[in-house]
């Protein structure tokens, strides 16, 4: 046996379809650039009045896209160690989201109660949970790179 | 898990950088696997033993904890 044939047989076909999903290095900087620019304009139409009613949740969609595209873009050297690492910050950020999910409508009832607020109702949004789980993973993946 | 990586590479007058390419991975996987603080995979290891000559548990061998 050969070492493609072995290294073959520790990859599953589910492995190998995953790997498509990745895109060449070259796109973090395309997704860093789609997602530091969704940001600026997001900030700046705060400050600006009429506004196109779509610009805003458009924005905040190119803001996601951004940050997928950084998060399944490739290292310059994609070695088993830096897949592992991936792996372990999507554990990281699935986990971490979760507990916010659970935890965001409490903090916001106390902190409504401490400030001595009417109760607002939770409007926590799927961008609002995806950007934070995305923040989450491409941070945390930054962390444990340095850290290797 | 131990190993003698930084030996096996010192006889080859390899450099982490030099080993790395030969094996295709990062400089900074050769420093962890050597730091022990990974563990490679079969195939990674079955490199480094086509590589060093050697089979792998004479450059890999288990600690007192595994």
């Amino acid at each position: 046996m050969n070492f493609k044939k072995v290294s073959e047989c520790e990859r599953t076909k589910l492995e190998s379809f995953l790997d498509k999903f990745q895109l060449p290095n070259v796109f973090k900087k395309v997704g860093l650039t789609v997602f530091v620019l969704s940001f600026l304009l997001l900030t700046v139409i705060k400050f600006i009045d009429g506004e196109p009613i779509w610009l805003k949740p458009a924005l905040k969609q190119f803001m996601l896209v951004g940050l997928l595209v950084i998060s399944i873009s490739k290292e310059k050297i994609e070695d088993e160690l830096i897949q592992i690492l991936r792996s372990k910050s999507y554990s990281l950020a699935f986990i971490i989201g979760v507990i916010y999910i659970m935890l965001q409508p409490i903090f916001d009832k106390a902190t409504d109660f401490i400030l001595g607020l009417d109760p607002q109702p939770n409007d926590t949004g799927y961008v609002q949970v995806l950007l934070f789980m995305l923040l989450i993973q491409i941070g945390f993946f930054e962390v444990l790179k340095r850290n290797r | 898990m131990e190993n003698t990586i930084k030996v096996e590479r010192a006889i080859l007058s390899l450099t982490q950088d030099d080993l790395a390419k030969k094996i295709g991975v990062s400089r900074q996987t050769i420093n962890s696997i050597e730091a022990n603080r990974y563990v490679p995979s079969t195939v990674l290891a079955l490199k480094l033993s086509k590589l060093f000559n050697k089979p792998v548990n004479e450059f890999f061998k288990l600690s007192e904890d595994d």
